[in-house]
């Protein structure tokens, strides 16, 4: 019990961190994503107008941006933490307080992104009711949202793991905004939230379902759009990337603490 | 050790590891490829041991090592060698029991939630070192009353005055009733009123509860009014470890004394050739040094034959021997092959 109430008091405030700073909230975590999409919803709606055909890899134009209003909503909830305080507080010294109280700071950074997708949801949520509105997005059975939607909340447990690792990469370098920006853009282009995973050459996409690229836009949006995925695979791979990151999270938060000077205490 | 030995410290080292990177974006190529190690030992073969309720000052110039201790003293870094156990625990461990029974204040760096008013951090840590509510809230009330923060306590924290958050901080960090206290420089950067505040609400809390403090701090006056017992570091060894009134007296027992005299005086008279005066350019105010037996007699011989308009004896004779020996380490040195 007393266990929960630490982290229900440390969602709660996570939650008013995140709020306390609405416009550059909007500005730093949907403005990007909303961007992207529409310059996806301009770059497909000319290629299908310049097209002699009218399906390119069996998709329509209407499927083609359904697929991508799917893909913004789905990153909102996926990819939307990123750790961008976690290295700077390593490198800062800023960490040393997290050290000192009885709630470790893995925690204190689960918590956050707890709360932090509490909000993406409720984004995400506003987000598809004004798709369906507009008939971006068309009509979707319950059943289908809810096996989309955890098996997004899966993908995101995987991402908010891949940037803590790369959060924690701080204790050796100086910089680590460079490998994110490097993740994020390839993960971009292998996730298929540019161009869907059907264009690809087949082999590249077998070599690529290993990888948990695929699940954090592709699969889910297949699962969203109602089409035929194998899920229980999907499901195995990003458990065992998430197994696999939890270990090696731990394994260099201890190596790092070693070398953690606390800079400027 | 014995039952009542809250620190203990033995042949403590801590090296640290940095590498050398010469300046601009060349430089930073180079240094990609070819790495120069540079070892710094930060505490070299420390030695301590602290009983409970103790209130210890640790003093040392930049550099010496005293944030080191302290780090390593919280478990914030692990020590390269030697041994450290502090309320039974290795502090690098990091056990939950020990983070429950320590507290660290850090006067250069904030422990608050910048974007939360410092009541939502209590709550917070409240949760966090499982203080039962009616303890919780007569900490706060008695704590915020002594320290005037009454009004404070529901303000975002960024939007406070360093005082102001000063003494947030130190509350956050005393609403567990901690065993031992670390506060690292508690006072730096406040003005005179904040600096007293802070030193006598340190003062009651420890008379209150007896708990073991170690403080660090550049202000001699924060010393002289908390501590009984210095350690003294430099270069990340120990030089002084002792009673405040010894440390006054580690180069010598000579004492300050000042005159200051209404009209100008010979400075080659008879009287102050033992003393090593220093005048000013009028000849009209002297510093002398002087063995403390001959304080007495040598004030009242300047009283009842000049003129003189004010006389002092030092306030913080600390501070001129910790100047001294920042100064001039080597003296310590000799002191201790004497």
């Amino acid at each position: 019990m007393t266990n929960f109430l630490k982290w229900w008091q440390t969602v709660k405030i996570s939650w008013v961190k995140h709020t306390a700073y609405r416009l550059n909230f909007f500005l730093q975590i949907i403005g990007p994503s909303l961007v992207f999409f529409f310059v996806k919803y301009n770059l497909w709606t000319s290629i299908f107008e310049q097209s002699a055909t009218k399906v390119i890899q069996g998709y329509t134009l209407d499927q083609m941006l359904s697929y991508h209003a799917w893909a913004f909503i789905i990153s909102l909830v996926a990819q939307g933490h990123g750790s961008w305080n976690l290295s700077e507080d390593i490198r800062l010294g800023r960490i040393s307080s997290y050290l000192i109280y009885p709630f470790n700071f893995w925690e204190f950074h689960t918590a956050s992104f707890i709360s932090f997708q509490g909000i993406q949801i409720l984004i995400a949520g506003v987000t598809l009711l004004f798709f369906s509105y507009i008939s971006i997005i068309s009509s979707f059975s319950f059943e289908v949202l809810l096996t989309g939607f955890t098996f997004t909340l899966l993908v995101s447990i995987f991402w908010f793991l891949t940037q803590y690792f790369t959060g924690l990469l701080a204790f050796w370098l100086e910089e680590t905004w460079i490998l994110r920006v490097m993740l994020q853009i390839v993960s971009v282009f292998l996730s298929g939230a540019i161009i869907p995973l059907e264009l690809y050459p087949e082999w590249f996409v077998k070599i690529l379902n290993f990888t948990p690229f695929p699940y954090l836009s592709y699969y889910p949006i297949q699962i969203m759009m109602g089409r035929d995925v194998s899920l229980v695979s999907g499901v195995v791979i990003i458990c065992s990337w998430i197994v696999g990151l939890i270990f090696i999270n731990k394994f260099i938060w201890r190596r790092g603490l070693r070398l953690y000077t606390a800079a400027g205490m | 050790m014995s039952s009542d030995t809250v620190i203990n410290v033995s042949q403590l080292c801590k090296k640290f590891v940095s590498f050398k990177k010469e300046p601009g974006i060349v430089g930073s190529l180079k240094s990609f490829f070819v790495r120069n190690p540079i070892e710094k030992i930060a505490v070299n073969n420390f030695e301590l041991k602290i009983k409970k309720g103790e209130i210890i000052g640790l003093l040392g110039p930049n550099g010496a090592g005293k944030t080191t201790l302290m780090k390593m003293f919280t478990g914030i870094v692990v020590p390269t060698s030697g041994e450290l156990s502090i309320l039974g625990y290795q502090p690098w461990q990091r056990d939950k029991q020990f983070r429950k029974k320590i507290a660290l204040v850090m006067g250069q760096k904030s422990q608050l939630w910048w974007d939360i008013p410092a009541m939502d951090s209590f709550t917070l840590l409240q949760k966090y070192y499982e203080i039962p509510e009616d303890k919780f809230n007569e900490r706060i009330s008695h704590m915020s009353e002594i320290l005037e923060v009454k009004d404070l306590l529901h303000i975002h924290v960024r939007k406070l005055s360093l005082g102001e958050r000063m003494k947030l901080e130190l509350m956050a960090s005393l609403l567990h009733d901690p065993d031992v206290i670390f506060l690292d420089e508690p006072t730096i950067g406040l003005d005179l009123v904040a600096q007293e505040n802070i030193r006598n609400f340190i003062k009651e809390y420890h008379a209150r509860t007896g708990c073991t403090i170690i403080i660090t701090s550049h202000y001699m006056a924060d010393v002289q009014a908390l501590c009984e017992r210095l350690v003294l570091i430099m270069g990340g060894k120990k030089g002084f470890d002792g009673p405040i009134h010894e440390f006054e007296k580690v180069l010598g027992n000579e004492k300050t004394l000042s005159f200051s005299f209404s009209t100008e005086q010979n400075p080659e008279a008879e009287i102050w050739k033992n003393y090593y005066p220093e005048w000013d350019e009028k000849n009209r105010s002297v510093e002398l040094r002087v063995p403390e037996e001959e304080l007495r007699d040598l004030s009242m011989k300047v009283l009842q034959n000049l003129p003189v308009t004010d006389f002092a004896t030092e306030k913080l004779p600390i501070e001129r021997v910790m100047k001294t020996l920042m100064e001039n380490p080597e003296l310590l040195k000799e002191r201790s092959n004497d």
